[in-house]
């Protein structure tokens, strides 16, 4: 039932032509209509002022590149091992899970200033910030995946005397995986949104301004045009995490995985 | 077991990863010299060229402290964060500080920059408004709903014949629409809404009756107990960055201009000289700038308790004691 798989040309091309042509709809359309640039600057303005403010938005994206990667590998690391204790009983699932979901319906904004008091001001209350928001998917998505380890496999395992921790490593981590890389995806993007709003109220860290402090200021001084250019940079680095997880997830499953083969 | 050794393996790389990325985030650990942390309320901005200029120029140098100036952002905890001790100094309203005090967060106010309250109301020139009673009676108007000064306002002329809408920190709106007023900071909104061709006019709330002390410099009362003398020394080098400041804004601004890119070199000046007369006044010209009297701070005490915000005034003994 194979479809007939698209060229490569045509996977690079695709997207690129639609970007092309969104942009080229956006510049004239702004034009055309006299959008006041503070409204909508097109997007040779946005262009000019990422030109213009270049080092601004590298120092804002190394700082909240960096709150964002903590956040997401305290996530990654932390989420995975809460999900590996709560997969181990069906009571502390029963116990704890319900709990973890309050993790995901936390306002962020309306918390964001008490972490700055119980983390500090700058990267650590950023980052936490960070995780906070990104943690839900990845317990989740990992408790499902050791949840449906195929019930054939364990019993082979039980049948060949298996202890706990052996069945955990070899069978019920690994089937787990897809699911995992899965709830990183969610993660990664949501690390940088968490990282954003935790910047905020968190300030400058070390005399130097993340791409957060950066949308804030710009709004306030109605530079929208440095605005979109410090979004499309937030969204670069969410893209990038998110780009990061599908290559390591891709290294990893490749070889056995049916999700990543065919590709 | 290799394969479990691999396992916690990988748990130890992940947490030395963690410690790399955390690590290179703290400076130096303090060696000798007192390294004091002043926190502000917003980004770095003309508000608070005065203590850059005290950095920068040497003055706290002078005083023996190493000032380390943590930039702020929107709804920055200041209050708790020097009643905390997570900073030794920080800059906040007047009115804070009463209602921190109130809620048990034991600051004092030192140092008060704004001598007059640079919170305004702004409004198109063309709707030939003579004072904020007659920017009340129409349009719309963006406040910060709960903030002191607006339940001031509303107490005093009504809120209910313009539409009331939330503050939302920019001034989009107002360039777009001729009916729309806001709040705003002298100092900020209208030379931004200036820039984009509009003609703002604005009203001091001050005019009104509520004038706080506004960029008021506090710390915890526990350090000013126990080092009297390098809290005083930390208000006296401020005021004199303050003097520096006012006497050239140049240095400071162009230090704060690359932490703050957004605010272009023109904005500052603007901004600088727009805020002068705020700072430097007649009472300040008599008794020196920063300064704070306690018939001001009962003003509005008084003022904070008719307005339901403050159950009891209290009384300026319990706080004003670092005032020379």
């Amino acid at each position: 039932m194979a479809q007939p798989a698209p060229s490569r040309l045509g996977a690079v091309l695709a997207p690129l032509l639609a970007l092309a042509a969104i942009l080229a709809v956006w510049e004239g359309l702004t034009r055309a209509l006299a959008v006041p640039a503070y409204l909508l600057p097109p997007p040779s303005a946005v262009l000019a002022a990422a030109a213009h403010d270049a080092g601004a938005l590298a120092s804002g994206a190394l700082m909240t590149g960096r709150a964002a990667l903590i956040g997401f590998l305290m996530s990654a690391v932390f989420g995975a091992l809460a999900a590996i204790a709560l997969g181990s009983s069906r009571l502390l699932e029963k116990a704890f899970y319900p709990y973890t979901i309050f993790l995901q319906t936390v306002p962020i904004v309306a918390i964001a200033p008490l972490l700055v008091l119980w983390f500090g001001p700058g990267l650590r209350a950023v980052a936490v910030s960070a995780f906070i928001v990104s943690v839900f998917p990845v317990i989740a998505n990992t408790l499902a995946g050791l949840r449906s380890v195929d019930p054939g496999l364990r019993d082979l395992f039980r049948l060949y005397g298996a202890g706990r921790f052996a069945t955990l490593v070899k069978l019920s981590i690994p089937s787990a995986v897809p699911s995992i890389v899965t709830g990183l995806r969610v993660a990664s993007g949501l690390a940088v949104i968490g990282t954003i709003v935790g910047e905020f109220v968190a300030g400058f860290s070390e005399d130097s301004a993340g791409l957060g402090i950066l949308v804030l200021s710009s709004y306030r001084q109605l530079r929208t045009d440095l605005l979109f250019a410090a979004v499309l940079t937030a969204a670069a680095l969410g893209l990038a995490l998110f780009g990061a997880v599908n290559l390591v997830g891709a290294l990893l499953l490749r070889r056995w995985h049916p999700s990543e083969q065919n590709r | 077991m290799p394969l479990r050794a691999r396992f916690s393996l990988a748990l130890v790389a992940l947490f030395a990863l963690f410690a790399v990325l955390f690590g290179c985030s703290k400076p130096a650990d303090p060696g000798g010299a007192a390294r004091i942390k002043l926190a502000l309320n917003w980004v770095p901005e003309p508000e608070f060229g005065g203590f850059y200029a005290a950095r920068d120029g040497g003055a706290y140098k002078k005083a023996g402290l190493d000032v380390e100036i943590q930039g702020g952002g929107a709804g920055v905890p200041v209050v708790q964060m020097v009643a905390a001790g997570q900073a030794d100094f920080g800059v906040a309203g007047a009115d804070e500080v009463l209602t921190a005090r109130a809620r048990g967060a034991d600051v004092i106010p030192i140092f008060a920059v704004y001598q007059t309250s640079p919170q305004g109301i702004m409004a198109h020139a063309s709707r030939g408004a003579k004072g904020i009673p007659d920017v009340l009676a129409s349009g719309t108007l963006a406040v910060e709903l709960g903030a002191p000064y607006a339940a001031f306002l509303k107490k005093k002329h009504g809120f209910d014949r313009a539409k009331i809408v939330p503050y939302d920190g920019g001034v989009a709106r107002f360039v777009a629409d001729k009916d729309f007023a806001q709040q705003c900071f002298v100092t900020s909104e209208p030379i931004a809404a200036t820039q984009k061709g509009s003609d703002p006019q604005v009203f001091l709330v001050a005019d009104e009756g509520f004038n706080p002390y506004v960029a008021v410099v506090i710390t915890r009362r526990a350090l000013f107990k126990e080092q009297p003398d390098r809290v005083r020394a930390f208000a006296r080098a401020t005021q004199e960055g303050w003097r520096a400041y006012l006497d050239d804004p140049a240095p400071a601004n162009a230090a704060m201009g690359k932490l703050n890119t957004s605010m272009s070199a023109a904005t500052f000046t603007a901004a600088a000289a727009a805020q002068r007369p705020l700072i430097e006044t007649d009472e300040t010209k008599k008794r020196g700038l920063g300064t704070m009297t306690r018939a001001r701070w009962d003003t509005l005490a008084q003022q904070l308790v008719e307005l339901g915000i403050l159950a009891k005034a209290p009384s300026a003994e319990e706080y004003l004691m670092a005032v020379e």
